[in-house]
């Protein structure tokens, strides 16, 4: 792991960021699987406004539907379960912040949801800029389906590095 | 009922070899994971359904063209997710069918599926009147709350499963 983003860690260890969410954690009756369910739903909407959108970019799922139609739609939701799941995400991360930013599938998570945000963000940007930005021409739609390909793969590697994160912490920090 | 919960047949699917297997080794995380992607894929699919139903969103779409595109991609995320899920549950098979949270979760699958059952065949055919209208009547609402709750209910039971364990 690069030594600036270990050292993340340490600044966010033993401040009021970490004693905040350790005493939630601790003390508000079932917080822990509460939280993880509400960062498991925010993981529903990704996958109910990205993920389906980048099916119909495909031509594999919801036909009826046009794609600058569905991203003017579906995006507002994608940025409020991302805001969510940035704070239920926080808590954990928060809570113990030397385990995840020394662990290396948090470093991985990180590496496929920056670039599956960064990427969600310009499709979505070229769209508002002009409605029918990615279905102008065959040149643009392929591009679309390029840009759906990868952001598809991106989203999916989120959550499965997210899950694998709580099992490589068995291997790095033995309780 | 109690009987059935600690008869000797679960501690038997236990020691299937294919519960050791996946139980020693990464593939448990794996089926995990995957259970994980395609659970949230049938809620955040039927969810779309349900806020339709709601008249809170999608609102320029048909009921029933919104359910035909999208409940065969949440019914093929459910037959994934069960296959993951019985995976892992046969590791621990004994502890899992006495788990609260994984009764719970059971239960509330249960409610989920008469729900939609309920819509599917005793509303669908009467939705001409609501299709396309953006309000739609008290039971179409009941249906996409109790969807939506019930669904969460099951996250939140599958999700503490792990904290019983």
């Amino acid at each position: 792991m690069p030594e600036f983003f270990t050292s993340i860690g340490g600044l966010i260890a033993g401040s009021f960021l970490q004693d905040g969410a350790l005493w939630a954690l601790r003390n508000i009756p079932g917080f822990p699987p509460i939280i993880q369910t509400v960062h498991i739903l925010g993981i529903a909407v990704v996958m109910g406004s990205v993920v389906i959108l980048d099916l119909r970019i495909l031509g594999l799922a919801v036909p009826s539907q046009k794609i600058s139609e569905m991203t003017t739609r579906l995006m507002p939701w994608l940025w409020w379960a991302l805001a969510s799941n940035f704070v239920s995400g926080g808590f954990f991360l928060f809570a113990r912040p030397n385990r995840y930013f020394n662990n290396p599938v948090f470093g991985w998570k990180l590496s496929f949801l920056i670039p599956a945000i960064l990427l969600t963000l310009f499709f979505y940007l070229m769209s508002r800029r002009q409605h029918d930005y990615w279905e102008l021409n065959s040149k643009r739609l392929w591009a679309a389906r390029g840009i759906a390909l990868l952001s598809l793969g991106l989203w999916i590697m989120v959550a499965m590095a997210g899950r694998w994160i709580a099992y490589m912490e068995y291997i790095y920090f033995p309780a | 009922m109690m009987e059935l919960l600690h008869a000797p047949f679960w501690i038997d699917i236990e020691n299937w070899p294919i519960s050791w297997e996946i139980g020693g080794t990464a593939w448990f995380p794996f089926l995990e994971s995957i259970h994980v992607i395609a659970a949230s894929f049938v809620v955040g699919s039927i969810l779309m359904v349900d806020l339709r139903l709601l008249g809170l969103a999608a609102t320029n779409y048909a009921i029933t063209t919104l359910s035909k595109e999208l409940i065969p991609w949440s019914w093929g995320a459910f037959i994934v997710a069960t296959i993951t899920g019985v995976g892992m549950f046969i590791t621990r098979a004994a502890s899992h069918v006495v788990n609260p949270a994984f009764q719970w979760k059971m239960f509330l699958l249960l409610l989920a599926g008469v729900n939609m059952a309920y819509f599917h065949f005793r509303v669908y055919s009467q939705i001409q009147q609501w299709d396309t209208t953006v309000a739609t009547p008290t039971q179409l609402k009941v249906i996409g709350s109790l969807s939506l709750l019930t669904w969460s209910g099951v996250m939140l039971a599958g999700r503490w499963i792990g904290h019983i364990i």
